[in-house]
């Protein structure tokens, strides 16, 4: 993996190298379009944007942006389900959400134009690295509300390479078909990934001698040892991508072949990084929480959604030439939301399942530890005084019981401990509801 | 009935019109199979017929028909009539037991099957103002991503929910108004079952119309899914080897489901002999695909048991009529020499009020004799207040089966809710003879 051309051949050659003068004039001219649609079909942003005093038509500057306020996922929760949306439901062709029936998940909406310029900006990162329609793309993220496996499959489809719509799961079947059918771009997360090469090797294939050149990894974070170790088991360039729903979904970022960064799809989000607890815009380079507005999209639009996700950005003269900015691998996370294979669970959605079983008591802890690199979640939760003698021999089936409401509230699945009254720790100021065992998180 | 109509030219084309357009097609697609598939080249050639001088669609009975073994033999891309660079998309069978199938599409498949499916939801009322809950699992399977495609084209509100996770179909369906269920017809009665559990009154949901296939159901299924849930159930037909969902769908009607004839041409056959029935007779059901670039196949034998009718339907479509697949011809049974076929059963079961339709039919072999057991569930009320009398309940339904199907089956009434449920397609039968576990 050591030499490898990094210098890209663009799909986009105009907009891709273009000089950071020519993206911010794009982008203002974009920003302006993007708010006089909000103000127009939306009554949330009309409020918005006529109480901040931001007149859409005299943008003179992209910082002029600052004067609005920040729209947050509870923004999202309160017009669930559609309210956010800023064209009629007839134009809407598609729906994605957030995981889960606790609280009202988040619903972001497409138009048949959005769901182009998706598929253009995903396939257009895909391309830069030399994705092309001889190519044979595994999409084993998965399909259904999340927008991973979607997002890859209709990208893949319209850079006109083969896509196998695997989607996630069944890691047997994965291996074979990945080498039956030869192969050559897998999209995953990348803790899947690492479970596939170890299945793999316990199977005795030898991935040299698969056809993999790159792996399109993420939905959550990972690390620089993660990636190593990867591209060493599965003989391919491991390629950090980053993306969520409410702004598009994977496409957002990605890194070239450089590997040093993810650039940011300019032309289609504008990024500002701001301190997550003072709401201030923070300069590039500096660490702070993650801030996008969205510039071409008509469906659901996004005027500086905060994401929570920790990182910085910053402008380099990268070797494969594209000029877009970069952003860091993400770091962490401003709230308490966890990744679990993927997908996206928050504490309070879990607590809210065992707030409704009778014989448990509101004492639990969520413990979360790496099996063969899989991210495993564990939830201990006390019972009620006298459960436990009177009740030993049910007490596996009482766990199957709650471990089955977890799963169909929240689609992941949940292991389940019942533990006698008062033997978890009590906290005295904010309780601790969260034991992160992972050793790969940073 | 006034007809509406997504492709009104193909879909209204006079008879005589469309034999000529698929002669065209034929011709078009055996002359790709055989200039691009070895598999078909020999074929062809070992059976005489030049593909370059095709002119009658009755000479196509001299082509040998291609099966599920061709395609697990040509493992995996050995049917494929394009080169990779040209194909966007493939699809799979599980494939439990050796290899799966392998079945492929380039751009023009892609969009012509997106067509048909926007063709069979536009016919059955669908618009763009439309919104789709598709719980078909997405995935290699074609179900999910067949429908999804079509939904979209037509320009609806697709949500790509995918199978699973009932509670949450159930938020779904109430909080953004669905007004259209793509699913198998168990996974639906399944949903109706948890919704009215949970006290959801489905008579005032917005949900209209649902476009129900995957597997074989019967006319008492249908009644009793479009009761439950209060809309018309549609049933739409498919296979991935001939595209997926969308070879055929029935119009409002629900009189037989149109075949896109424009795209696929039928046969019924003897599943025994191979020779071809006359109109109007049941047999095994065989497509050849007119139009598709990536992997067209010549006389496919679908194993799926119906009938054509091609006479005049009341919605204006020309295009025949095949009846509801009544079962396929790898899921007869045969009972100490009786060839019986679940979809008989079901047939009985579902016009006994008392009866839940969760049932499983369990075949076993004791001391050389083939056995057959029925499991049913009963409603609630039945269990609870007449648990004196089930043993009667019993003798009377295997009467009517025996009625019905002309065999003794044993029938074991089952507390509700005891029968395993499906998500996907149901599993209704358990042969033991086979090695195969409840």
């Amino acid at each position: 993996m050591s030499s490898i051309a990094v210098k890209s051949d663009f799909l986009d050659p105009e907009i891709s190298a273009a000089s950071r003068e020519r993206i911010a004039s794009l982008q203002l001219e974009n920003l302006r379009e993007t708010l006089k649609h909000c103000y127009k079909n939306n009554i949330f942003y009309k409020k918005r944007i006529d109480d901040s005093g931001l007149d859409p038509d005299r943008i003179k500057d992209l910082s002029e942006i600052e004067k609005l306020p920040f729209t947050s996922k509870e923004d999202l929760r309160r017009n669930y389900p559609f309210g956010l949306f800023c064209t009629p439901l007839s134009e809407v062709v598609r729906v994605h959400s957030s995981s889960g029936t606790t609280g009202n998940p988040t619903v972001v909406g497409y138009t048949g134009q959005d769901l182009d310029m998706w598929a253009h900006v995903l396939g257009r990162i895909m391309y830069d690295v030399g994705v092309r329609r001889d190519d044979i793309v595994q999409v084993s993220h998965g399909f259904g509300m999340f927008t991973g496996g979607f997002g890859f499959q209709f990208a893949a489809e319209k850079l006109g390479a083969l896509v196998v719509p695997i989607s996630g799961g069944n890691t047997e079947r994965q291996l074979k078909i990945m080498s039956d059918f030869k192969s050559t771009v897998l999209c995953c997360t990348p803790s899947y990934t690492l479970h596939m090469a170890e299945v793999g090797e316990k199977l005795g294939i030898d991935f040299a001698k698969l056809h993999l050149r790159f792996g399109f990894l993420g939905a959550e974070p990972w690390t620089e040892p993660m990636r190593r170790e990867i591209e060493r088991r599965m003989h391919m360039i491991a390629l950090n991508s980053y993306g969520l729903s409410e702004v598009i979904g994977p496409g957002v970022s990605c890194e070239c072949l450089a590997r040093s960064g993810l650039h940011i799809n300019d032309d289609h989000f504008l990024t500002e990084i701001i301190d997550p607890e003072t709401g201030k815009t923070l300069p590039a380079g500096t660490k702070g929480e993650l801030v996008f507005t969205s510039l071409t999209k008509k469906a659901f639009p996004v005027l500086r959604y905060r994401t929570k996700d920790i990182s910085y950005i910053y402008e380099d003269d990268c070797a494969c030439g594209k000029t877009f900015i970069k952003m860091a691998r993400p770091l962490g996370r401003s709230d308490d939301m966890l990744i679990i294979r993927g997908v996206n669970v928050f504490p309070s959605q879990i607590e809210e399942v065992l707030m409704k079983v009778e014989d448990l008591e509101p004492h639990y802890l969520i413990v979360l530890t790496k099996e063969n690199y899989m991210d495993k979640i564990e939830v201990w939760v006390e019972v009620s005084e006298g459960v436990f003698h009177e009740k030993l021999m049910d007490l596996e089936a009482f766990e199957k019981s709650i471990e089955s409401k977890l799963y169909s509230a929240i689609g992941i699945h949940i292991k389940v401990s019942l533990k006698e009254p008062r033997t978890i720790a009590r906290s005295e100021g904010k309780a601790q509801r969260v034991l992160d065992k992972r050793q790969e998180r940073n | 009935m006034a007809c509406a109509c997504w492709e009104p030219e193909y879909e209204l084309m006079p008879r005589e019109k469309l034999r000529e357009l698929q002669t065209f097609r034929l011709k078009n697609t055996l002359v790709n199979v055989y200039e691009n598939v070895p598999f078909y080249k020999k074929q062809l050639d070992d059976c005489g017929l030049n593909p370059y001088k095709f002119a009658d669609l009755d000479d196509l009975v001299k082509i040998p028909f291609t099966t599920k073994d061709d395609l697990r033999d040509n493992f995996p891309f050995g049917l494929f009539a394009r080169r990779m660079e040209d194909i966007v998309r493939i699809h799979s069978s599980s494939g439990t037991t050796g290899n799966p199938t392998v079945v492929s599409y380039t751009r023009n498949d892609i969009a012509m099957w997106a067509s048909l499916i926007a063709r069979d939801l536009y016919s059955t009322g669908v618009r763009s103002t439309d919104i789709i809950q598709n719980s078909y699992g997405y995935g290699l399977f074609t179900g999910g991503l067949g429908l999804h495609y079509g939904a979209e084209l037509l320009g609806a509100t697709v949500i790509p929910v995918s199978g699973g996770l009932t509670e949450r179909q159930l938020k779904i369906m109430q909080d953004y108004g669905s007004t259209v269920l793509c699913s198998t017809p168990s996974y639906a009665l399944f949903i109706a079952e948890a919704g009215t559990e949970k006290g959801i009154d489905f008579k005032n949901l917005p949900l209209k119309t649902g476009i129900f296939g995957a597997e074989p159901w019967t006319e008492e299924m249908r009644a009793e899914i479009e009761a439950r849930l209060f809309i018309d159930a549609i049933d739409i037909y498919g296979l991935s080897e001939i595209i997926g969902p969308g070879v055929s769908c029935e119009c409002t009607e629900k009189k037989g489901l149109h075949i896109a004839e424009d795209h696929f041409l039928a046969e019924i056959i003897d599943p025994v002999t191979g020779k071809k029935v006359s109109p109007g007779n049941p047999g095994e059901i065989v497509f050849t695909s007119l139009t598709k670039e990536a992997m067209p196949l010549v006389r496919y034998r679908t194993r799926d048991l119906s009938e054509l009718n091609d006479s005049a339907c009341r919605c204006g479509r020309t295009h025949a009529r095949m009846k509801k697949p009544m079962g396929r011809s790898d899921d007869m049974l045969i009972i100490r020499g009786v060839n019986i076929f679940p979809s008989q059963i079901e047939e009985v079961l579902m016009k006994i009020k008392e009866i839940e339709p969760h049932y499983l039919i369990v075949v076993d072999r004791q001391n050389y004799l083939d056995t057959i057991e029925l499991w049913v569930e009963v409603s609630e009320d039945v269990f609870a207040e007449k648990i004196n009398d089930l043993e009667k309940f019993e003798s009377a339904i295997e009467s009517r089966l025996y009625d019905a199907t002309g065999i003794n089956i044993d029938v074991k009434l089952k507390e509700p809710k005891t029968i395993k449920r499906s998500e996907g397609k149901a599993k209704r039968v358990i042969d033991k003879r086979k090695g195969e576990v409840i």
